[in-house]
């Protein structure tokens, strides 16, 4: 679904991104770990373009994203992102800021965006904080909203950079469980993070990051029991 | 102390707050429309506009509103109907309303440019990676919030104006101060026509800050 060749992002002379390949197939969870630093949100946030990548290309379902001709809107209304520190907007509902790109985008009518926003928001039970504002809400709710929002465009993948970073830790259960059932209906996921219980429980795959490259890449249950690079033992002895 | 030429002079001062504030609010309203479109170039990619306009915003700022005025009022003969609206003399009145509202356009430029870039970077991101263009996030998420920023800031700048408007009573529009000045000559008296001066300027700032107060808080009390 996402074919990444040769990316590199420069931040002047910062060299964040140095060459990655990376194929995400439909239906997966791929899940980046890696030390802060090592560049994995930058990676995340070229998948969309909003970070523009040095050099590269980004293929996303066929279609080369990277080039100037592709209208990078029409492919972002089919990559949903949440980010880690919510990002709603704060002067709309919880019903506004779910309904807004729907209606503008898609010329969904109120009504019909409303509907699916509150069988959304019924998933995650929050079908009574329709018409709050973000400010009323808690971390954990915020966080799961913005996943709503996300997934109101109906999108084909999902990128997560690190979504639970900024909770309270008794709020990162609930949203790691939107996740979590988010995959199990079989959602394509990019998820940057420092939770490895979610990557080893919920990730098909899992990417090692570090200094700006891709230094390993398994199945959860090999890269946790066996990891081969020695930067990847290094890392996982900490966090383990 | 004796305020008893009030009885006879009241109308001098009455006129002249009038004509004050009809000048305040045309520089406010034509500065708010200059201040936008400054502010506009100033945050645009293109780099020409953009360097026109911090030009601008940096000479109007650095330059005494006194010899900009005269600038514009002796240094720049301007096609202006010599009739007079409302007991103002147009020939001075245009003039006086172009100073200050090419100057407070300067400021108001700043307060929007800053209302803008104060809004938190990741809602331009999050409305971007929905798919909205670079325009539709501008409009329906960037304005709205920063427009919260910009008028209480927008209200401070008019009261200003009020006040700085006093200096177009030297290129002779019958403002307050002006006709206070007629007052202070025609009874050989400075002290008491300055202070009935200055106590209008006073009530009519104190008036309006705390009126913007009141809309501020409720405005606040909305989210």
């Amino acid at each position: 679904m996402i074919e990444v060749r040769g990316l590199h992002k420069h931040f002047g002379k910062l060299h964040v991104l140095k060459g990655i390949d990376a194929s995400i197939q439909k239906g997966e969870v791929v899940v980046v770990i890696g030390p802060s630093g090592s560049g994995k949100s930058t990676f995340l946030r070229c998948l969309n373009l909003l970070e523009q990548p040095t050099e590269g290309e980004i293929i996303f379902e066929g279609i080369n994203i990277t080039s100037k001709e592709n209208n990078i809107n029409l492919y972002r209304q089919k990559m949903g992102m949440v980010f880690q520190q919510f990002n709603l907007f704060p002067h709309l509902t919880v019903m506004g800021n779910i309904t807004l790109a729907p209606m503008k985008l898609k010329n969904l009518s109120k009504e019909e965006a409303e509907e699916k926003a509150l069988n959304l928001l019924r998933r995650i039970g929050l079908e009574d904080k329709a018409t709050s504002y973000p400010s009323q809400l808690s971390g954990g709710q915020k966080q799961r909203i913005a996943i709503v929002r996300a997934l109101a465009m109906s999108p084909d993948v999902m990128l997560f950079d690190e979504p639970t970073s900024a909770l309270d830790p008794e709020m990162v259960g609930e949203v790691l469980d939107v996740m979590k059932e988010l995959a199990d209906d079989g959602m394509t996921m990019v998820v940057v993070t420092h939770e490895m219980g979610f990557a080893r429980e919920v990730g098909s795959r899992v990417l090692f990051m570090d200094d700006g490259k891709i230094l390993e890449e398994a199945k959860p249950a090999e890269l946790f029991n066996n990891p081969k690079h020695p930067r990847t033992k290094e890392f996982l002895a900490k966090v383990l | 102390m004796d305020f008893s030429f009030l009885r006879g002079y009241y109308v001098y001062f009455f006129t002249g707050t009038a004509n004050t504030v009809i000048l305040a609010l045309f520089t406010v309203f034509l500065g708010v429309i200059i201040g936008t479109f400054i502010a506009l170039m100033k945050i645009s990619r293109n780099k020409v506009l953009s360097f026109i306009a911090t030009a601008y915003v940096e000479f109007i700022r650095g330059t005494p509103l006194m010899v900009q005025l005269f600038i514009i009022y002796y240094g720049i003969p301007l096609p202006v109907p010599d009739v007079t609206i409302l007991g103002m003399d147009m020939s001075r009145f245009i003039p006086g309303v172009m100073a200050l509202s090419i100057n407070s356009g300067a400021y108001v430029a700043e307060i929007i440019r800053a209302g803008i870039q104060a809004i938190d970077r990741g809602q331009m991101e999050a409305a971007r990676s929905l798919g909205l263009t670079h325009s539709m996030a501008m409009r329906y998420i960037i304005l709205p919030q920063a427009l919260r920023n910009i008028l209480p800031a927008l209200g401070n700048e008019f009261v200003v104006v009020i006040k700085e408007s006093s200096i177009v009573s030297i290129v002779g529009i019958a403002d307050l101060m002006f006709n206070t000045n007629v007052v202070r000559g025609a009874l050989y008296k400075p002290m008491e026509p300055l202070m009935v001066a200055a106590l209008i300027y006073f009530i009519l700032t104190f008036t309006l800050s705390k009126l913007l107060g009141k809309a501020e808080r409720r405005m606040r009390s909305d989210d």
